[in-house]
């Protein structure tokens, strides 16, 4: 059967670029209704009780770039979004010491001079180059991406305008910028610093959601990720929401609802429905036909043009294309549900460093290492993780004295070799407890419950394509005018009427909300 | 003291030379000094075993300069160069091979017999390396723009190099633009299958490079070897007749001809600053040449940290070249055979052997040499690029006899443990040799002598810093507008009046005279400013 079109807009997907995006429309007056297929919004940024009276960031599990201008706008605040800042970065090494960057930038320098007072000076100076850099890309961030081959007017004015950006930055910061851009992490950061600890777990940063080791060009800019944030006055960007990551996405859903947008939990579209090339509508999995002006997906590209839509409907080449976005995955999360604290042999008893980051990123040999198991196809052995544990954030996570923990693990590759099942993914979290195990000998007898996600999870449960947390590889040639196709990094699509508005369209990547405001606002011009 | 010269060049590399005999045809009144007793730096040939003339640094040439090759007349110097049909012989240790011809046609049925797809996909590949090389072809051609401080004569040149990247069409453009920044690994997926393919494909990604076939980058490195190789040819082998020594022999005498002094056993200790400005240099021997015009064919870190003092650099410039990354990998091997190694099982030897030899089985065997040098050791299974001149060249060797030059990757500058000593080159001796024997089991015994250059002996031998054959690595961070350093980018330097012309400036990496010719050009200009 089919409903009248009760609607201007259908948002498929409840995730949170989804979400941003149907707030923004409904913002702008027009009927929008989100599509979730869960049973819950939020996509990959949600909270679940797994274990019942623990609270799980399930994947998503800090903010690192939610742009102010969302959370303004949105009003965020009062849908009760409250953003909790992780005071420190915690590196414990298997010598027994570790290094630790805490909130306190004097302590920072002290902590840095222990291990190097050459790092301690160059700390500064490397931190003032990236705020500068950080704001030097700020608004290409924010641009529309042009089309490289179009000569219409609006595309060469924006040519002109980046190039315009580019040449305000000055020779020094441009220079600079370009080899943030081009460069690997580690070379990078050799520049500056020879810890191996801060050079380790900084530029661990640089290989969240690629398939590359810190060694490999391309993964320098993400360094700029943790400054990015400090232009808005946050610490390092880097923070954690009361209530877990679903917390973000409820008050995002709430704003919509406000502005009078629909939100349809456990309802998975089947198809987008074409005529005569353009998008009219969607079919779900029950067959129900929900008719719109405009269609909007927050899916990854891959879902979003070979399964939605009937390839008849788009060019060759631009199918071509999708199929060869890289999309690998290359990370897991394992959650935790603690009886007590992981007591750490390098910082013994409860402390400040529990309320922070704690990276296991000793050395970037370790990470290449790590990196170097899943080219071959296998997790790696001794893997990279960045964990927290919100209930040291917010006592509301877990039982009174009891904890959870967030993991996040890399590598772990989509295409394991042999592929992957049950017994490898709990194979795979018994790996990560034994390398956590080194750092915290209590960890084993601590734990409650545990739930390990691989790629291959990622895709089943959230709709991941091959478990890639970024909906598409961060990687040069998949940024900006070129993500996720050429020509199409505007959020429109070949189909006349029909968006996207997820991770895989610029700038991607990590909670910002950005795409779905920018979708969202291109949507609003073609109206 | 009275300025004898218009113009010194430091070094006597194939580069350095092009640099002298534009200037001279420029009518500055220019001297060549080299260190060694022979000119040609990394280009020469050198009698190491008796008998035998053998490349001991550069044993192929790159796409040269053809401006450079009918300016000079180097052919009637005496240079003849020699492309062998076959480019390149890549066997397996099955005792099949991947056979890689000049015509792409042929290549395409050789690769027939591994898969139907790929030899399909063969002709289309080399159409699209050839538009994408056609595009930095025109990028290489000049001096890089400067974009960040530059004029409209910069954003102009920027614009014709868009202008050029635009003439490919709405599908090609953003094509190339999206396979630069890529792996040479995910580039060759999209298109191949065989691993041999894509393996010896790979191979000219990584040559001279601290990365393997799966770093970001690797794509336009792939693309850098390829330029002027003429419209799709891949992996061109292209020698000189009489071995290398003949192309700079020849660029000596074209040099000399237009009036060029070269001095050979005259090493330069430093370079004289004066108020800011080069004005000549200082020999070994304590005797100074003044000249207004100092150009340099040494690699940009040898240049500013050993040939100019300090206190004539700002800190941060100082900072910038010592951040230069050279991190050479590679190491030569040179073998005096009495015969010819058997590759195949097939027979039929000669036509096999005329072109490079390339042992990479595969993508991931290149990957896995690199694994071992990225924690500071010698690969265990390495990457080798052999040529035996003496197939089609048989002035090289003593009648009946063969020589053998291997490029050898990866053999890491830096070492975990230690330094290359006696035992460390013996040992990479011993890999390279015993890897040839695996697909060449006859090799061991034919081998007559043997001679092992360490990335440390090619710093010593040849003056490049860390072992880096280039100069500087070709990543890119540092090519274009970005090599070595900006400051640099346009053969000038921080210093008035001294200049870079060596494989360190753009386009840099390879024998073909393109950094030589740009830089002459810039210098000639200059100096008719100044009169």
């Amino acid at each position: 059967m089919t409903t009248a079109s009760r609607y201007d807009a259908i948002v498929i997907g409840g995730g949170h670029n989804g979400l941003v995006g149907a707030a923004y429309l409904a913002r702008a007056g027009k009927r929008v209704v989100v599509l979730e297929r869960r049973h819950l919004v939020g996509g990959s940024v949600v909270t679940e009780e797994i274990n019942p009276g623990f609270k799980y960031s399930v994947l998503s599990y800090v903010v690192s770039l939610l742009r102010p201008e969302i959370i303004r706008e949105l009003d965020l605040p009062r849908h009760g979004l409250e953003i909790l800042p992780l005071e420190s970065t915690l590196t414990p090494l298997p010598s027994g010491d570790y290094l630790a960057r805490w909130a306190d930038h004097d302590q920072t320098r002290r902590e840095l001079y222990r291990h190097s007072p050459k790092d301690a000076e160059a700390y500064d100076d490397y931190g003032k180059l990236m705020y500068h850099l950080a704001f030097a890309v700020k608004p290409i961030v924010a641009m529309i991406p042009p089309d490289p081959t179009s000569l219409s007017f609006k595309d060469l004015k924006s040519l002109l305008k980046l190039s315009r950006h580019f040449r305000s930055l000055g020779s020094e910061q441009f220079h600079a910028l370009f080899k943030l851009m081009t460069m690997s992490s580690a070379d990078f950061l050799d520049e500056w610093f020879e810890t191996e600890a801060l050079k380790a777990t900084m530029s661990a940063s640089g290989i969240i959601g690629t398939f590359l080791g810190p060694r490999s060009p391309g993964t320098a800019y993400v360094l700029l990720h943790h400054y990015m944030g400090e232009l808005d006055g946050a610490f390092r960007s880097w923070g954690f929401a009361r209530g877990g990551t679903g917390a973000i996405s409820e008050s995002i859903a709430g704003a919509a609802r406000r502005f009078g947008a629909e939100i349809r939990t456990e309802t998975a579209v089947a198809q987008v429905v074409v005529k005569n090339g353009r998008a009219v509508g969607v079919v779900l999995e029950n067959g129900d036909e929900i008719r719109a002006k405009v269609v909007v997906s927050g899916l990854d590209p891959k879902r979003t043009f070979l399964q939605l839509v009937d390839s008849s409907h788009l060019p060759d080449d631009f199918v071509k294309s999708i199929e060869r976005f890289k999309i690998r995955g290359s990370s897991g999360k394992v959650n935790l549900s603690l009886s007590e604290l992981p007591d750490f042999t390098a910082l013994p008893g409860k402390g400040a460093h529990h309320r922070g980051a704690i990276s296991i990123s000793p050395s970037v040999e370790y990470l290449e290492r790590a990196y170097d198991d899943a080219k071959y196809g296998n997790y790696s052995r001794r893997p990279y993780m960045d964990m927290i544990i919100p209930s040291m954030i917010d006592p509301g996570m877990a039982p009174p004295g009891k904890h959870v923990m967030s993991i996040f693990v890399q590598y772990a590759p989509s295409d394991l070799e042999g592929g992957w099942n049950e017994a490898k993914r709990e194979a795979f979290g018994d790996t990560v407890i034994e390398t956590l195990t080194q750092f915290a000998p209590n960890l084993p007898r601590a734990i409650i419950h545990r739930q390990a996600l691989t790629p291959w999870d990622m895709e089943r449960d959230f709709g991941l394509t091959q478990g890639n947390i970024f909906h598409g590889e961060l990687s040069l040639h998949q940024l900006f005018s070129l993500r996720p196709v050429v020509s199409f990094a505007d959020y429109r699509t070949p189909i006349k009427g029909f968006y996207q508005c997820g991770s895989g369209t610029h700038p991607g990547g990590g909670i910002s909300g950005w795409s779905g405001r920018l979708a969202a606002l291109e949507v609003l011009k073609d109206w | 003291m009275t300025t004898t010269y218009d113009a010194i060049v430091i070094g006597a590399g194939h580069n350095g030379l092009v640099t002298a005999a534009y200037l001279a045809k420029g009518g500055l009144k220019t001297l060549v000094l080299e260190r060694r007793e022979l000119v040609g730096g990394a280009a020469v040939s050198e009698e190491i075993f008796p008998g035998f003339k053998v490349d001991t640094g550069a044993h192929r040439i790159g796409a040269f300069h053809p401006a450079v090759l009918r300016d000079l007349g180097l052919a009637a110097h005496g240079l003849e160069l020699v492309e062998s049909d076959l480019s390149v012989f890549s066997p397996l240790p099955d005792g099949r091979a991947f056979a890689l011809w000049r015509d792409a046609q042929r290549t395409a049925e050789s690769i027939r017999q591994f898969s139907s797809a790929d030899a399909d996909n063969w002709v289309p590949f080399t159409q699209l390396v050839g538009k994408a090389t056609g595009v930095l072809e025109a990028a290489y051609r000049t001096a890089p723009p400067d974009l960040a401080e530059g004029t409209w004569k910069d954003i102009w040149a920027m614009a014709r190099l868009g202008g050029k990247l635009r003439r490919l069409g709405r599908r090609d453009m953003p094509e190339v633009m999206r396979i630069l920044p890529m792996t040479a690994r995910e580039l060759l997926d999209e298109w191949f299958e065989t691993d041999v393919v894509k393996g010896t494909l790979a191979a000219a990604a990584i040559t001279g490079l601290f990365q393997g076939p799966m770093a970001a980058g690797t794509a336009y490195t792939f693309l850098h070897h390829h330029v002027g190789a003429g419209n799709g040819a891949i992996r061109p082998c292209v020698r000189v007749r009489g071995g290398m020594g003949s192309l700079t022999a020849a660029l000596a005498a074209a040099a000399a001809q237009l009036g060029v002094e070269v001095r050979t056993d005259a090493a330069v200790e430093q370079v004289i600053v004066e108020d800011g400005r080069a004005t000549g240099v200082v020999l070994a021997g304590g005797d100074e040449i003044r000249a207004r015009t100092v150009v340099s064919n040494a690699d940009p870190r040898r240049t500013f940290s050993q040939l100019v003092h300090p206190p004539h650099l700002t800190p941060e410039f100082t900072r910038k070249i010592k951040n230069v990354k050279l991190k050479g990998v590679c190491a030569k091997v040179h073998l005096a055979l009495s015969e010819l190694p058997r590759f195949s099982r097939a027979g039929d030897n000669g036509a096999q052997l005329g072109g490079t030899i390339s042992i990479s089985p595969s993508l991931m065997y290149l990957e896995r040499a690199f694994d071992d040098a990225k924690y500071g050791s010698l690969s265990a299974h390495p990457y080798l690029e052999a040529v035996i001149p003496s197939v089609t060249d048989a002035s090289v060797a003593p009648a009946g006899k063969h020589l053998m030059s291997v490029l050898v990757q990866y053999a890491p500058y830096h070492l975990k443990d230690g330094q290359w000593d006696a035992a460390r080159c013996d040992a990479l001796g011993d890999a390279v040799v015993g890897t040839l024997a695996e697909y060449a089991p006859n090799i061991e015994a034919a081998i007559l002598e043997r001679h092992v250059l360490s990335p440390l002996d090619l710093e010593e031998t040849f003056g490049l810093t860390e072992g880096n054959i280039y100069h500087a690595e070709l990543t890119m961070d540092q090519v274009f507008f970005m090599r070595p350093v900006p400051e640099c980018a346009r053969y000038r330097t921080p210093i008035e009046g001294l200049y870079l012309c060596g494989a360190g400036t753009h386009p840099g990496g390879g024998v073909n005279g393109a950094s030589g010719y740009n830089a002459a050009r810039e210098i000639v200009r200059d100096s008719k400013r100044e009169l």
